[in-house]
């Protein structure tokens, strides 16, 4: 009986034909991303470094600007190889 | 080129319109958040204080407790929205005595405004004289009391937002359903596909795309809830349904805290984005990988 069903196990893309010819490129992210794109998962990633710091590592004496740096080198390595 | 100009020309009133009641005040709430401001005090200047009202926040206990409440009214709330909008879609594709009428009593509650769904609930579920708990009482002998319970008041404010929103679901998927090819469906019946295998096979992956948009309408939506809160609950008992937007409400109006209300709203923004992009993501990022 599931033999049968072999040609509906990958579900059906609607979208497929319609889709524009992927615009962005691939890094070590695991999406296809643009310029924009990895901007702004550098201040997503930045703004919660940034949280986390304020909960954690600024109460143990480690200054913002910690954090601040590794989020820029973060945000580097995002763009340029994201 | 000319085409290029006269779409900039076509598009200008909206860019204009959205720039000046969108991005302007997003950028100053943003400008207000690193800054002390309480326009009623003594000084009612505003004082630039860098980064100290998220500082405050990551601390903010009363914060921390209201995103939790937040959280899980946003994921009880959405996900029954989203079932119960799905079985409506279904049993309105098919013909049944009375289903214009029934569609269309369906719709009422999209047309009211959240804080008269706030005072009518409010009104059902007042122990003495709501109809909610004396029908509870009389049926069950459960005594519903949102003054008194956090439980029931939670559960309320949920039922309240289901009740509210589940036919904004319900239309988006009618839409969607309505919209789909009749051939992959036969093909899939031909080939001895049973019911379940069709839904998550053929039909949820041609309604993906209306399901994701409808998910971030209602999910954006349940983050900011305040008016039929504040209306059925006030946030209470205690801070039992202080949800997130109940909480920046009472940081602003009552206590006047301008700059770290705004501070908070930027965090809630961030993280309602935040979770729009995963899930897009997550929905997205198999689809391009399957296609190698």
């Amino acid at each position: 009986m599931n033999h049968k069903l072999d040609d509906i196990d990958t579900p059906i893309d609607v979208l497929e034909d319609n889709a524009p010819p992927p615009s962005g490129s691939r890094g070590f992210l695991p999406i296809e991303t643009n310029a924009f794109d990895r901007c702004f998962i550098s201040v997503v990633i930045w703004i919660a470094l940034s949280l986390f710091w304020f909960r954690f590592m600024e109460p143990a004496g480690l200054s913002i600007w910690i954090s601040n740096v590794i989020a820029m080198a973060i945000a580097a390595i995002v763009i340029a190889k994201g | 080129m000319h085409s290029n100009r006269l779409g900039w020309l076509l598009l200008a009133p909206t860019l204009l319109v959205l720039g000046l009641f969108g991005v302007v005040p997003f950028f100053y709430v943003v400008w207000v958040s690193f800054h002390q401001w309480n326009p009623f005090a003594a000084n009612p200047d505003m004082i630039f204080n860098g980064a100290e009202n998220f500082r405050r926040l990551v601390f903010d206990e009363a914060f921390l407790a209201s995103l939790g409440a937040t959280v899980s009214f946003v994921f009880f709330a959405v996900i029954s929205e989203l079932v119960l909008g799905y079985m409506l879609a279904q049993a309105f594709m098919k013909d049944f005595p009375g289903k214009g009428f029934f569609r269309t009593i369906h719709t009422l509650p999209l047309i009211m405004a959240p804080i008269i769904v706030g005072s009518v609930w409010k009104l059902m579920t007042t122990p003495s004289i709501g109809i909610i708990p004396n029908l509870l009482d009389s049926w069950f002998g459960f005594d519903l009391n949102i003054g008194q319970s956090a439980a029931a008041a939670f559960i309320v404010t949920v039922v309240m937002d289901v009740w509210h929103w589940t036919p904004l679901v319900t239309l988006s998927l009618i839409a969607a359903l309505v919209s789909l090819p009749q051939d992959p469906f036969e093909q899939a019946q031909i080939d001895g596909a049973g019911k379940r295998q069709i839904f998550w096979h053929v039909t949820l992956p041609m309604i993906a795309p209306a399901v994701l948009a409808t998910v971030f309408i209602r999910l954006m939506d349940a983050l900011r809830t305040v008016d039929e809160v504040l209306m059925l609950t006030g946030g209470g008992p205690g801070a039992a349904t202080r949800y997130v937007g109940v909480h920046i409400f009472k940081e602003v109006f009552p206590r006047t805290n301008y700059g770290y209300g705004s501070a908070i709203s930027v965090i809630v923004l961030y993280l309602t984005i935040v979770v729009c992009w995963l899930l897009y993501v997550g929905m997205l990022a198999p689809r391009n990988t399957g296609k190698g």
